[in-house]
């Protein structure tokens, strides 16, 4: 046991290698992370050549430190650009975005940062004191029923960080879901919404989707403005002069370091916080199937209401941004717990990770843990390597990012167009995904003019297709009967919280409604 | 480096693209460097005509870059090949193809890029394949729904579109129960389930596909009706098992390699194996022949191209195919990650393909398979109830006042809409030309343009656009080989 974690720590840290090989994928996955387009899941496919030939150390060292920073990295277009890089990071699109236009860019990416630093070694820890126990008890206890409500409340919690009202936020989760039908229906292997067209069959691919909801719609909105020279010079104003005279920041403040201080003191202050959302964060990480979109979303939901100041959640709230941002990243470490144990990945990237470990004559399974257990310590002290080096890689890429703030407008729009078109194409080589960003780019406009947030459309189109699966897998599972959502003690708890979570504003509303009805009738008698 | 390939006078790729984009980078790296020292040259009152100055230098920069290749009919293969995945990256099938393509960057002597064209049960990949220029730069992992897609129906692609170059790997299915499952043989769930009719719940990928076509054909050899067991359309193997073991599923349906882990970690049991004899790396698990079923069905990969794809490449990829498969490097990936291991050339291979659809055609066009398809639920409830809740919200928004304009957005103007039209018609341009015209005529056209309209001075436009565009094809295309539109300069 303790040989072997000896053996761990000399392969990981004193090995001038595979520090190269960490310090290479953090670049190389800050990079991937920050262009819209380019997910995690792609970056880690296109690693697997080089992968290929390393020892068994390196190589998950590479992968680990290549999805750690990438998932950190979304969240630099999040901010500068309202691109999210990840879905992960679409959550707190809005509140990151609004901050970063009042101004606060540096100290928004300096929150995601230290937050995701933190929900990151908080989900290695999870993983070093868990691991096997609670893959075993998320094996046994999630089947299609408890999945199902899951997503909806995944998707419940997307209605309620957006911003405005609930109405709103359900109208545009419909719209997601409601475009998650078009294709090919996995459970009747049925064209829906297809209209005929060959193309639809695959559905709409949610990345080029999220790139017009966001980029697009963004650049259209900037477009529209009816002076769009005079609001460069509004945005202009709110810079702090000193940064405005020099093309670069004060030499002092060069990495941004008082911005990380007082991130990091003010994630200190709201510990608690913090240590929720990267349970939850690991927790939903760890379930097959959910991963950080979902941990992402439900801790900025529940962020929103332990919060003194819910109304800011969603027109730029620094506490959602940096709890979204801690369970994202503590998901990642989450997601290997089932991919280690029972070789099931918890998501694409593990998926990947599997085929590697099994390149490498690693077999995941419960005997790992003792018969592997150096490469298992090993991914433990990586998980905890690759979030130190973020902090490095992190910091150097915020400052790069600077560099967008400083491009004026009129320059800047047409590059994000570039981007978004060329990372929209490049997911699958295919014009048919260009053609949907700019119809979704357009959407995403029209929707943002009713002040409806495009965050639940892109939810909806992630989840709409496994909720409705699951939804018809424990209906057939269950001959048709509905006591299948209730008939296991864990999804019977997860269906009545998501029922008072639906229930409890629609009844405040349907009383308020009655009583504003008596008083216009006692009014009018 | 494969011998066939450099044996030929041929326009060296390799050594033309590397002339080029080390030309790229060494303009790019010279245009960024002059171009800061003019602006700083500017500021401090320098002459005006430096930015167009500029603009000339990349212009000449841009027309050194030009010839590289210019005989564009070389020997196969000269530039890189295309493996088109029907399934997810991190799969069982996507596995395989990035083995191969490593394994046929050696022996072609180009790069080998896997894009992974998922959807639709696998018809998207399968079609997008068939389709392609026939010219062996786009070759496809064929897997085996291609024998059974168009018997369903789903799409009128089938093997007689491709021209089969070789197989690797056939995985017959087997059948699995948890560990605690009152079954210890494959016999006594036999007459388990002819006793207890649509009592047990199965899965192991979607409705209609491989291994439900397995379990109902074994269903059927038993004498059970194919329905005896009601299968739960599920995504893929993994979620499967992972449901088994959550209890929401009594068997499931798929190939032995899928299942290791938890067999071995002794969660499940495999009940039998639908293959000709015993598998070697599960010398334990009986077939379903030896306990009186008489059932083999197997899945397949093997690597396709266009059906006219013409002989001289056709040639070429076959014999570095067969180096690549029957290497010690691919045997010993496939036997690590669990795949059963095959070879067929692409004679025995078509031949073979024949055979698999006659017999796919057979199970599935037949009666005992018709009346497996109808689910509880049909494909139409949870589009209705969606549109329900979409229009009642629709209507409380609109009676509730949610739908009228807010503050933000009482400004319309002219001018704004034009441009909105103009950033869109820049995507419909990218649609229309990109393919002919390229990436990087395409993408500095639109930034060009977008840019002079939003008042930037022109010199400064074509210069930022043109560093810009060039960046991220080098960096994109060439570094990362995420695809781009080539057009007819091939870039």
């Amino acid at each position: 046991m303790e040989g072997a974690f000896i053996q761990a720590v000399q392969q990981v840290f004193f090995s001038p290698y595979v520090w190269f090989v960490v310090i290479a994928a953090a670049i190389y996955g800050v990079f991937m992370g920050a262009v819209p387009g380019l997910t995690a899941t792609m970056a880690v496919a296109l690693l697997i050549p080089v992968v290929y030939f390393m020892d068994p150390v390196p190589a998950l060292a590479a992968l680990v430190t290549l999805t750690a920073c990438a998932i950190f990295a979304g969240d630099i277009p999040n901010a500068l650009l309202r691109i999210p890089g990840t879905p992960a990071s679409a959550a707190y699109t809005e509140d990151a975005y609004r901050l970063t236009l009042l101004g606060k860019g540096d100290r928004v990416l300096a929150v995601c940062l230290i937050s995701s630093v933190a929900g990151g070694l908080f989900g290695a820890v999870i993983l070093i004191l868990f691991a096997p126990s609670l893959a075993q008890l998320a094996a046994r206890t999630f089947s299609v029923a408890e999945y199902f409500w899951l997503y909806l409340l995944g998707l419940s919690c997307a209605v309620i960080v957006s911003r405005g009202s609930m109405l709103r936020g359900l109208f545009a989760l419909i719209i997601g879901l409601l475009l998650s039908l078009v294709g090919l229906s996995a459970v009747h292997a049925e064209a829906r919404l297809t209209l005929g067209r060959p193309e639809l069959y695959q559905g709409i691919n949610f990345i080029p989707a999220m790139i017009g909801l966001f980029g697009v719609s963004e650049i259209l909105r900037n477009m529209f403005a009816p002076r769009l020279g005079e609001q460069t010079a509004d945005a202009s104003e709110l810079r702090e002069p000193a940064e405005r005279r020099r093309w670069f920041a004060r030499p002092t403040d060069l990495l941004g370091i008082s911005a990380m201080r007082e991130a990091s003191a003010s994630l200190w202050t709201r510990k608690l916080h913090a240590l929720r959302s990267s349970t939850i964060g690991a927790v939903i990480g760890m379930l097959p199937g959910a991963g950080a979109d979902i941990g992402s979303w439900v801790s900025v939901a529940a962020s929103k209401r332990f919060s003194s100041k819910p109304n800011e959640y969603g027109r730029g709230s620094m506490e959602g941004v940096s709890d979204g941002a801690a369970a994202k990243n503590a998901a990642l470490a989450g997601a290997w717990v089932p991919a280690l144990v029972f070789a099931i990945p918890g998501d694409s990237v593990t998926a990947i990770v599997i085929g590697v470990l099994l390149m490498k004559d690693v077999t995941p399974g419960p005997d790992i843990f003792t018969a592997q257990a150096d490469i298992v310590y090993s991914i433990y002290l990586l998980f905890i390597l690759a979030n130190l080096v973020l902090i490095v890689a992190g910091t150097a890429a915020i400052r790069a990012g600077g560099l967008i703030r400083r491009t004026p407008k009129r320059v800047l729009l047409p590059i994000i167009l570039l981007f978004c078109i060329t990372g929209a194409y490049a997911i699958n080589g295919s014009y048919f995904d260009v053609l949907v960003m700019g119809i979704m780019g357009f959407v995403g406009f029209l929707l943002d003019r009713r002040d409806i947030s495009a965050g639940p459309v892109v939810l909806g189109i992630i989840l709409g297709s496994p909720l409705e699966e699951r939804f018809i897998q424990a209906l057939t599972a269950a001959d048709g009967s509905f006591l299948a959502f209730f008939s296991r003690p864990v999804a019977a708890l997860l269906g009545v919280t998501a029922l008072v979570l639906w229930l409890t504003p629609a009844i405040a509303w349907a009383m308020k409604r009655t009583r504003s009805g008596q008083e216009d009738r006692s009014l009018t008698s | 480096m494969g011998g066939s390939s450099a044996a030929h006078p041929k326009c060296s790729t390799d050594e033309g693209s590397t002339a080029i984009n080390s030309s790229l980078m060494i303009g790019i790296f010279m245009l960024i460097k002059s171009s800061c020292a003019a602006v700083r040259w500017r500021r401090h009152g320098g002459p005006a005509w430096i930015s167009r100055g500029l603009v000339v230098a990349c212009v000449i920069v841009l027309g050194g870059l030009t010839p590289g290749c210019a005989d564009r009919r070389e020997e196969y293969p000269s530039r890189p090949v295309i493996l088109i995945c029907p399934w997810t990256a991190g799969g069982g099938t996507d596995r395989v193809a990035r083995q191969l393509a490593v394994g046929l960057e050696g022996e072609l002597g180009v790069p080998v890029n896997v894009v992974n064209a998922t959807g639709a049960a696998g018809v998207t990949g399968h079609t997008r394949g068939a389709l392609a220029r026939p010219d062996g730069y786009t070759i496809t992992l064929m897997t085996v729904e291609l024998s059974m897609l168009h018997w369903r129906g789903l799409t009128p692609i089938s093997y007689a579109d491709y021209r089969p170059a070789a197989l690797m790997n056939r995985d017959p299915a087997a059948l699995f129960v948890r560990k605690d499952a009152p079954w210890q043989t494959l016999k006594e769930l036999n007459a388990h389930v002819r006793a207890h009719p649509r009592q047990l719940r199965a899965s192991g990928t979607a409705m209609g596909g491989i291994w439900h076509v397995a379990l109902a054909g074994w269903l059927t050899e038993i004498g059970a009706r194919s329905d005896a067991v009601r299968w739960i359309s599920m995504e893929g193997a993994s979620p499967s098992l992972q449901e088994l073991m959550a209890g929401g599923l009594d068997i499931v349906s798929c190939s032995l390699p899928e299942a290791r882990s938890l067999l071995d970690a002794g969660e499940i049991r495999a009940l039998g194996v639908m293959a000709d004899e015993r598998l070697a790396e599960f010398p334990n698990i009986p077939t379903l022949k030896e306990q009186g079923v008489e059932l083999v069905l197997e899945g397949w990969r093997g690597i396709g191209m266009p059906a006219e794809t013409p002989d001289e490449v056709s040639r070429v990829l076959a014999a570095a195919l067969e180096r690549v498969v029957k290497g010690d490097e691919f045997r010993r990936f496939m036997a690590r990650a669990g795949f059963n291991w095959a070879f067929e050339g692409p004679a025995e291979f078509s031949r073979s393909l024949a055979r698999m659809d006659r017999s796919f055609g057979t199970l599935l066009t037949g009666d005992a398979f018709k009346n497996m398809g109808e689910g509880t639920i049909g494909p139409m409830v949870f589009p209705a109830i969606l549109l329900g809740l979409g229009f009642i919200s629709l209507v409380m928004l609109v009676t509730t006042g949610g739908m009228s304009r807010t503050e933000s957005s009482d400004s319309f103007s002219w001018r704004g809409a034009w441009r909105v039209a103009e950033v869109l018609g820049g995507i419909l341009l990218y649609l229309l030309v990109a393919e002919a015209l390229g990436f990087l005529v395409t993408g500095f056209a639109i930034m060009a343009f977008l840019m002079w309209r939003l008042g930037v001075r022109w010199p400064v436009a074509l210069l930022v656009s043109l560093i810009l565009v060039a960046l991220v094809y080098q960096v994109f295309a060439v570094y990362l080989r995420v695809p781009l539109p080539q057009g007819i300069f091939g870039w």
